[in-house]
């Protein structure tokens, strides 16, 4: 039989392969499957679990002030390109709030339930052990003594796979804005083509260069800041900006960090150059 | 139900799902999924085609916004799960393989093994799948996106990110190589 395949022209080939396709073992989408929900139903629930997921129509009422207050600050934004406020990945935005700024700086009293982290919109909660295939490259953990391993991980597949690796607050490791988490290590492709992260620095935040070993860097400190990305054709995950206290952004010139903390800047830097 | 019917359909539900509404995605994702979890599986091991197809889903609805009206939305789609699979390809490394298999050969076919193009026998199928798995990568796919999935030749441009022209010379190239792959089978046989 396999010679006389050998021997079929291109058209009676192509017709093998079609006829073969019947014969397929393919693997079932689950409507068909008896072991649980079909992709369609499990895509609708990760949507629904995932707020920063929505999938937005250009110039929502809601959404064109927002996108006004931005465009307004691309010239901003230029001149910070220009004087070399960006990393691969990044841009960075300055200039006056969008948003109004959160009513306190102090940890409020109530800390969510669930792994740390979990509200803040990271992507999916997955394991260290899958970390690495979860997110389709090797994620490194800073080896600082300070930290030890995560509490939990998170990749967020809408974001370029992007990585989430988030401490719980501990009395050497004092809380971020958000009461449950006392420290976040993010980290994405710095060389995505089709979107960028952006940083919105408020008016009252710091912004300084800083050497991260032998890395270009930036400290945010003062007042809180926003962090948001935007998608190709100006698609802005809003959903996603959230306030956000001190940090530390790198690059290693493929991948681009951040680490959110309440800890001093010095203590940042090391931790950021544990990861070399 | 027509193709038109269908398309006026698929933007219907588009309009709804760029509107953050979850259900309407939910029945595009169901109408597509199985297409488009064939497409993950010519590509990507079978282990990840699962989580390539709705990882590849999310970012689809997370890029309606970019989809441009009017033009047909499988192609789009299943190139976005090209790429996703390819991307899982790329971190699995070729040690777990691409083993398509066949499903068990039925003990009665409904037609009798005929002329080429025909019910193949059991064992044919075998050995062309063999053949069609030995390929690399870009010969299998495109072999895999116009006859396994049947995808138009417009079709598979878009899916696989190649000029239409590039498909079908690589089409014409694969075929040979897949020949060569079945000639070594059928030498090491006799």
């Amino acid at each position: 039989m396999t010679d006389r395949l050998v021997r079929l022209d291109d058209d009676a080939l192509g017709a093998a392969l079609r006829d073969l396709a019947t014969a397929v073992d393919w693997p079932a989408s689950g409507a068909i499957a008896s072991d649980g929900p079909d992709i369609a139903t499990r895509v609708r629930v990760r949507l629904q679990d995932a707020p920063v997921a929505r999938a937005r129509a250009p110039w929502r009422p809601a959404r064109r002030a927002i996108i006004l207050a931005l465009a307004a600050l691309l010239a901003l934004a230029a001149v910070a390109g220009a004087v070399g406020l960006g990393l691969p990945g990044l841009r960075i935005f300055q200039g006056g709030s969008p948003v109004s700024p959160p009513p306190t700086l102090a940890p409020s009293a109530s800390i969510p339930t669930g792994p740390p982290g979990s509200t803040l919109g990271l992507g999916r909660l997955t394991t260290l052990a899958d970390l690495d295939a979860a997110a389709g490259r090797q994620i490194t953990l800073p080896s600082d003594p300070l930290l030890g391993p995560p509490d939990a991980a998170y990749v967020d597949p809408l974001k370029g796979d992007q990585v989430a690796l988030v401490w719980a607050p501990r009395p050497d490791l004092p809380p971020t804005l958000d009461p449950g988490v006392g420290l976040v290590l993010m980290s994405f492709d710095g060389l995505i083509e089709d979107e960028y992260f952006g940083k919105f620095i408020d008016s009252g935040a710091v912004l300084e260069p800083a050497d991260v070993g032998s890395m270009d860097g930036y400290w945010f400190s003062g007042a809180p800041h926003i962090f948001f990305y935007e998608g190709n054709g100006g698609g802005f995950v809003d959903d996603d900006r959230r306030w956000v206290g001190q940090a530390l952004v790198w690059s290693d010139g493929t991948t681009t960090y951040r680490i959110e903390t309440s800890l001093p800047e010095a203590d940042a830097i090391r931790i950021a150059t544990s990861l070399e | 139900m027509s193709w038109r019917a269908v398309h006026i359909e698929d933007a219907d539900l588009i309009t709804r799902a760029r509107a953050g509404d979850v259900a309407a995605y939910e029945g595009i994702v169901r109408r597509y999924q199985d297409v488009a979890l064939r497409t993950a599986y010519l590509v990507c091991p079978e282990t990840d085609a699962d989580d390539a197809v709705q990882d590849a889903f999310l970012k689809a609805f997370a890029a309606l916004p970019r989809f441009r009206d009017g033009s047909p939305l499988r192609p789009w789609l299943l190139r976005i799960v090209a790429n996703e699979a390819r991307n899982r390809r790329r971190s699995a490394g070729r040690r777990q393989g691409l083993a398509m298999r066949a499903a068990d050969a039925d003990p009665s076919p409904a037609v009798d093994p005929g002329p080429e193009g025909a019910v193949m026998a059991a064992e044919t199928r075998s050995e062309l799948l063999a053949a069609l798995g030995s390929l690399r990568d870009e010969d299998r796919e495109v072999l895999g996106a116009r006859f396994l999935l049947d995808l138009s030749e417009a079709e598979t441009a878009e899916t696989l990110g190649l000029p239409r022209g590039t498909v079908k010379s690589r089409t014409s190239r694969a075929l040979g190589r897949l020949r060569e792959a079945l000639a070594a089978t059928a030498g090491a046989d006799r």
